[in-house]
């Protein structure tokens, strides 16, 4: 059904592994896809979308000496925290990305030397009023089986005392929490208030990922399809179809949002994937390399395990 | 035969033999030799009965010699076919030639200058001959013969080139170790030790210049060879004094060490490269410590282990021990600035295990040497400078074992928290709430200074890149410009203390991955963490393992006693062995009446073979020069005692209050030093040692006072209960156990009590580092240090305990306790006005290498400002709170405060730039590639690495806050410090908030 395609994104700096892992979960759940259609695939361990959590962008800058400017610091580290949450959780088939342009780095685009970033200039709201984190989301079963939605979530500037991040879909999704024309699907319904260390990204994006398995139509952004969904079943099913071919038709179109991590999609293509794709497979011998590498001078511990006592380890009993 | 090898290479110049017919060469070959044998033959006592001994022409003589040279020539052009001998190789090994070439030699005045010409003849012969002749018998027989002829007596011309042959020797058995056979074989035909060739390089282990060089690279070859042959292996352990010598060599050139470094300016605090290669004697020392190195990680474990255990019992237990605990402050200072070069130097696990082992758990008179360490922190002389770089190498080292004794286990049973917190530990700070906290305790008037004003903001930067361009490159200077357009103040520096965050807790995070626990409050458990640590202790007693670490109940009470008892030992056993002969035959059988007692004491942790004590007699013979000095400089004591007498009377009083303290206590193990009164001693110290064992339960040690602290706290209620009886047998328990303090306290209070000036001499001592208005000080100081050292602590330098212990001891029985170091670290954090500029750069370095640290407890106790802890615990967030509270105060009396603060700030800038040289030097200096200190630093961290005295001299000081007075300037300093201390640690709790996750086993992910 789907052409044989995968995805990147035009990461420019930083953060290659994240491309990656984002890119090892789908090829290696995609194949089985087509096999067995009805069970939902399990997520390879190793495939984790493991991100290493944007580091500080050694270039950006803050404002001054006075507490208040450390803020962008704190936000910034609020949600590298929040995504290194969402990499923990693990959930099936959704991937997400900061953008390049979040909170701390939003003054990087004039700020770095990345010379043809000045150039273009962004909309100020986009850049400057919210984080943003751009995501995808395959769905494996279900009405919605084989759609690959792209997706942004905007968060708050005064994250994680403001209002609840906002989710969008690029194309408008044919569901009933979703806004027809915004593509916003409706996550206030959710999370009515939201509470600091209780509430967390990662949990909008499970909501994002359940809405389409258990289809709610109780007070819809898009009314017709919740009436079709209980009235005409079938016909729900056949719009339903023919916008998860919509949404695969457009995949691989040009971000929206213009930014370096935004996710791309692009065809296959062995020359730039083949090699991607080896490694990602043969990626789970590296630990114990690590660890022999490791043994070496760095890591010292004579401390036997379960003890508390130093140099508690037994020697190897040495040949006579 | 007198000049062979000279005029050899002289004819090989001139003549080539290419395109010449081989047997040509054969029956020149053959003829010269008919000639030479009619001559031998003519002089062999054998076969001619007129021949006389010594009685050879010297004609005869030059006459052989010429025909000689040309033979070897012949030889050594020879090319053989595939693997047959050539012709004359054949010839010669068939007609043994060259034994019957060493015979006449012999025959002929055996002198020196006919040895180097031999050993010259056979260096050449071996290194250019184009076919192997060392698998020949009859070639390697009078090879060995002439090289154990050479081992005797030598002087310095022979002994050159016998390294240089031996040298050869052994990089040709290392390419082709099935040579290796032969050389053994061939040793037993003579009867004498086997593998001569390893057995004549040992005298030369500790050599310096050229000829120790040369012996030492060729023993290399022999341990990377005994790493896979076990043959080799079991000989050189069992067979030979290698390890032994080795060992206590050491001992004998760190005696000539000079025991005072002269003076480095009061910036001085570690030993670097360029300060240790002007003294030849550490030179060769750490020459000789290089090597050991290098045989550890090249050699057969067996040898290894050999060699490990020697250095323990043979260096560190019998002179460092004593060493650190000297007499004036000076030497002892010395002595810690050499263990934290040592340290810093050794770079293979097993050996840095040792070293470990002994700073962690070795007790000299009674004091663990860690608590000693810990202690002089608290001392106002460079004393304390020097111990708290060796406590930054030891912490850089991000070991576990020594995590756990300093901090660790003192937080593992999550005494110095509310209960209530335990969950808390592993949180992690979603929102930067602590970073945001600690950033809030910058003081206001610090805010002022060069990040306000945009000129000076913008020259601040441009000196901050320069430090930060070396990591990240790629930031140009668009950069610069742009922060300007945009007209804002600019934190750069915060940036980069991020990068260096995240930098410093991903290697520490990387090198904890051996660790066998997490230490996050559940791993170990605190509940049973007191059970484990008994139970654990009880096991010691019969872990044979633990002999060696003198942690049993029965080791505890020798321990005060080994260092000299031993050495006693080894002089008896000297004395004994003295007439046995040096061949390592006889000396097996010859009786051994101390064994018993030594081994108990000092043998290794196994059963040690009776032959290794042996051997190790044979060592000290050999070794006797050495051995006699390092004698001499443990039984100097009463040279020092002089020496110290008459410092006392040169220096002020409270100066000689201490050195009477530290006499008192020399005088003490002098009693032990003194032959046979020390039995008495001994058995005193025996009897003082059981009444103290039965009173304490389950046989925990002494040596466990911190820990029995720990062991006490889980029942307050307990001590709650009216029952004083009870809790004064706790004190007394604690007394006797600490009775090592005790003892040095009661000669404190003595003292003090003879001496009534000595305690307005400590108040005025304790004023000297800064008395900024001591009155107002005092009331902050009040508020806020439930247990900031008073001014006794600092009364006696380094006669460790007398305060500090039994007080925290008493207190412990109440209240939760951190731990010594903890404490003393953060007092003296807490002093930060008072300190000098480079102790509170060793001081925010230590912290933040500790803050690091990725271990939840450690993490939390540290930098999470939300945890509750118990009242009587001070976190490092109080201690901030407390510093800040005491730079406002100073800022609001200091007239000139903004304009000082910019002054100050403009000279830590400038060291800063000045540094990048600095780091490098430290990092050659060091042969750990990746030890704390050649990482990513900024103007706290990297500081005390790059504040070196040697470069930074030229035009610092013109620049370094001129015509102030001590104190203003150092609280002036410590004030502009402060800020970038707080940013250092805010950006390692966010960092941690986002790396901790982390341990949890996707770590492998990121590299």
């Amino acid at each position: 059904m789907n052409p044989f395609w995968s995805m990147s994104t035009s990461s420019v700096r930083k953060r290659p592994e994240a491309e990656e892992k984002t890119l090892t979960g789908e090829l290696r759940t995609s194949p089985p896809r087509a096999s067995a259609k009805k069970q939902l695939p399990s997520i390879p361990k190793n495939a984790v979308p493991i991100t290493k959590p944007a580091s500080p962008a050694p270039s950006s800058q803050s404002t001054n000496g006075t507490h208040a400017s450390y803020g962008p610091f704190y936000l910034e580290y609020s949600l590298l925290a929040e995504f290194t949450l969402v990499v923990k959780q693990k959930l099936p088939g959704v991937y997400v990305q900061p953008s390049y342009r979040s909170a701390l780095s939003k003054f990087k685009s004039n700020v770095t030397n990345l010379k043809k970033q000045k150039q273009k200039i962004l909309p100020l709201k986009q850049t400057f009023s919210f984080a943003v984190w751009f995501g995808v989301i395959f769905i494996r079963h279900g009405l919605y089986q084989d759609g690959v939605f792209k997706f942004t979530v905007y968060i708050p500037d005064n994250y994680p005392d403001g209002d609840c991040p906002r989710l969008v879909f690029d194309l408008p999704v044919f569901h009933p929490l979703v806004d027809p024309m915004s593509g916003e699907l409706d996550v206030k319904r959710a999370f009515a208030k939201w509470r600091r260390n209780h509430n967390h990204i990662w949990q909008v994006l499970m909501y994002a990922r359940r809405v389409f398995y258990k289809i709610d139509t109780t007070s819809p952004l898009n009314p017709e399809a919740a009436v079709l969904y209980e009235k005409d079943i079938q016909l729900f099913k056949s719009k339903v179809v023919d916008s998860v071919k919509l949404c695969s038709s457009h995949l691989f179109d040009q971000p929206k949002v213009e930014d370096p991590y935004a996710i791309v999609f692009s065809p296959w293509n062995p020359a730039i994937h083949d090699e991607a794709r080896e490694k990602m497979l043969t990626q789970k011998k590296k630990p114990e390399d690590q660890h022999c590498k490791s043994m070496h001078v760095s890591g010292l511990s004579w401390v036997k395990p379960g003890s508390v006592q130093p140099f508690s380890k037994e020697e190897k009993t040495m040949p006579t | 035969m007198m000049s062979t090898g000279t005029s050899i290479s002289k004819n090989r110049q001139a003549v080539s033999l290419q395109g010449v017919d081989p047997e040509t060469c054969m029956i020149v070959f053959r003829t010269h030799w008919a000639q030479v044998l009619k001559i031998l033959e003519k002089h062999d006592p054998l076969k001619n009965t007129q021949a006389k001994y010594g009685a050879i022409p010297p004609d005869e003589a030059s006459t052989v010699q010429n025909y000689v040279e040309h033979m070897l020539f012949l030889m050594i052009e020879e090319q053989a076919k595939d693997a047959s001998m050539g012709p004359i190789l054949e010839f010669v090994v068939s007609e043994n030639i060259m034994e019957k070439l060493f015979l006449w030699s012999l025959r002929r005045e055996f002198t020196d200058e006919t040895k180097i010409e031999q050993l010259k003849m056979y260096e050449m012969l071996v290194t250019q001959s184009h076919q192997p002749l060392l698998h020949h018998k009859p070639i390697l027989k009078p090879l060995m013969m002439l090289l154990s002829s050479c081992s005797g007596t030598a002087t310095p011309a022979v002994e050159a080139e016998l390294v240089v042959l031996l040298n050869q020797l052994c990089s040709i058995i290392a390419k082709d170790p099935s040579i290796l056979e032969l050389f053994f074989h061939t040793s037993e035909d003579q009867g004498a030790a086997n593998f001569l060739i390893f057995s004549l390089l040992i005298p030369f282990i500790h050599r310096e210049g050229r000829v120790g060089q040369q012996a030492r690279d060729a023993l290399l070859f022999i341990m990377s060879l005994s790493a896979e042959n076990n043959v080799v292996a079991n000989h050189i352990a069992e067979n030979t004094y290698f390890c032994p010598v080795l060992a206590t060599g050491l001992s004998g050139l760190y005696s000539s060490l000079p025991t005072k470094l002269e003076e480095k300016g009061d910036e001085w605090h570690c030993l670097l490269k360029d300060d240790w290669l002007l003294s030849p004697a550490l030179v060769q020392f750490m020459n000789s410590l290089e090597f050991c190195n290098a045989v550890i990680q090249v050699a057969h474990p067996l040898i290894r282990n050999q060699l490990v255990n020697y250095i323990y019992n043979g260096f560190l237990v019998p002179v460092m021990a004593p060493a650190l605990h000297k007499v004036t402050v000076e030497e002892v200072m010395t002595t810690t600035a050499y263990l934290d070069l040592f340290l810093r130097s050794v770079s293979e696990p097993a050996l840095l295990k040792i070293f470990l082992r002994f700073i962690l758990l070795h007790r000299h008179e009674n004091v663990h040497i860690l608590d000693t360490l810990t202690s002089r922190i608290n001392t106002p002389f460079q004393l304390c400078v020097v111990s708290l770089a060796l406590f930054r190498t030891l912490i850089g080292l991000h070991c576990e074992d020594v995590m756990l004794q300093l901090v660790l286990r003192y937080l593992i049973p999550c005494n110095h928290m509310m209960l209530s917190q335990r969950l808390a530990v592993k949180e992690r700070d979603c929102y930067s709430v602590s970073a945001a906290k600690l950033l809030a305790l910058t003081p206001v008037c610090c805010s002022t200074g060069i990040t306000l004003t945009l000129e000076s903001q913008e020259k601040a930067y441009i000196l901050w890149t320069k430090a930060a361009q070396t990591k990240d490159s790629c930031r140009g200077t668009s950069e610069s410009t742009c922060i300007v357009e945009c007209g804002r103040a600019v934190d750069i520096s915060y940036l980069q203390y991020l990068w260096e965050a995240q930098e410093a807790i991903l290697q520490c995070l990387k090198d904890c991955k051996v660790w066998s626990a997490f230490y996050d409050g559940e791993n170990p458990d605190p509940d049973t963490f007191i059970q484990t640590l008994a139970e654990e202790n009880s096991k010691d007693v019969e872990h044979p393992m633990f002999h060696l670490q003198q942690r049993t109940p029965s080791m505890c009470s020798s321990s005060q006693i080994t260092p000299f008892s031993e050495k006693m030992q080894l002089e008896l056993e000297w004395d004994d062995s003295y007439d046995t002969g040096i061949s390592a035959g006889s000396d097996v059988s010859s009786p051994h009446p101390y064994d018993d007692q030594g081994s108990t004491e000092m043998q290794l942790p196994a059963e040690p073979p009776k032959h290794i004590q042996e051997m190790k007699k044979n060592a000290i013979m050999l070794i006797k020069g050495s051995y006699i000095e390092e004698s001499d400089f443990q039984d100097d004591v009463m040279v020092y005692r002089l020496c110290a007498q008459k410092d006392a009377q040169d220096d002020d009083n409270s100066e000689k209050k201490t050195l009477n303290v530290a006499r008192k206590h020399r005088v003490e193990s002098q009693t032990v030093n003194n032959g046979p009164l020390a039995n008495s001693q001994l058995e005193m110290d025996l009897d003082e040692h059981s009444k103290r064992n039965s009173s304490l339960t389950q046989g925990i040690t002494k040596e466990q006072t911190n820990q029995k602290m720990i062991a006490v706290d889980p029942q307050p209620d307990l001590e709650l209960k009216p029952a004083p009886q009870d809790a004064d047998r706790n004190l007394n328990i604690r007394l006797l156990s600490t009775d090592g303090e005790d003892f040095i306290a009661q000669y404190d209070k003595i003292i003090k009590e003879l001496d009534p000036n000595s305690a307005s001499l400590e108040e005025q001592k304790l004023g000297t580092p800064g008395p900024v208005s001591p009155a107002e000080e005092e009331e902050d100081f009040e508020n806020f240090s439930a247990d900031t050292p008073s001014a006794e602590s600092m009364s006696s330098p380094f006669g460790p305990k007398e305060d500090f212990f039994p007080k925290h001891a008493a207190r412990s029985q109440s209240a939760p306790f951190t731990g010594p170091f903890i404490s003393v670290v953060l007092s003296k954090l807490e002093n930060m006005l008072e300190n000098s500029l480079h102790v509170n750069l060793l001081l925010i370095g230590i912290i933040t290498q500790l803050a690091s640290y990725p271990q939840p407890l450690l993490r939390s106790f540290l930098l999470n400002t939300n945890m509750v802890f118990q009242p009587s615990v001070r976190s490092l967030y109080q201690v901030l709170a407390s510093v800040k509270n005491k730079i406002e105060h100073f800022a609001s009396i200091e007239k000139d405060f903004p304009g000082l603060l910019l002054q100050a700030q403009q000279y830590l800038l400038f060291r800063v730039d000045t540094s990048d040289a600095a780091e490098e030097l430290l990092t050659k200096g060091n042969i750990q590639p990746d030890s704390s200190a050649g990482k990513g630093r900024s103007l706290s961290e990297a500081s005390p690495a790059i504040l070196q005295p040697f470069l930074g001299h030229k035009g610092k000081k013109s620049l370094a806050l001129p015509s102030l007075p001590v104190h203003v300037r150092n609280a002036v300093l410590a004030a502009a410090l402060f800020p970038e201390f707080l940013k250092e640690l805010a950006a390692l709790a966010q960092e941690h908030s986002i790396l901790c996750y982390k341990i949890l086993g996707d770590f492998e992910d990121y590299y």
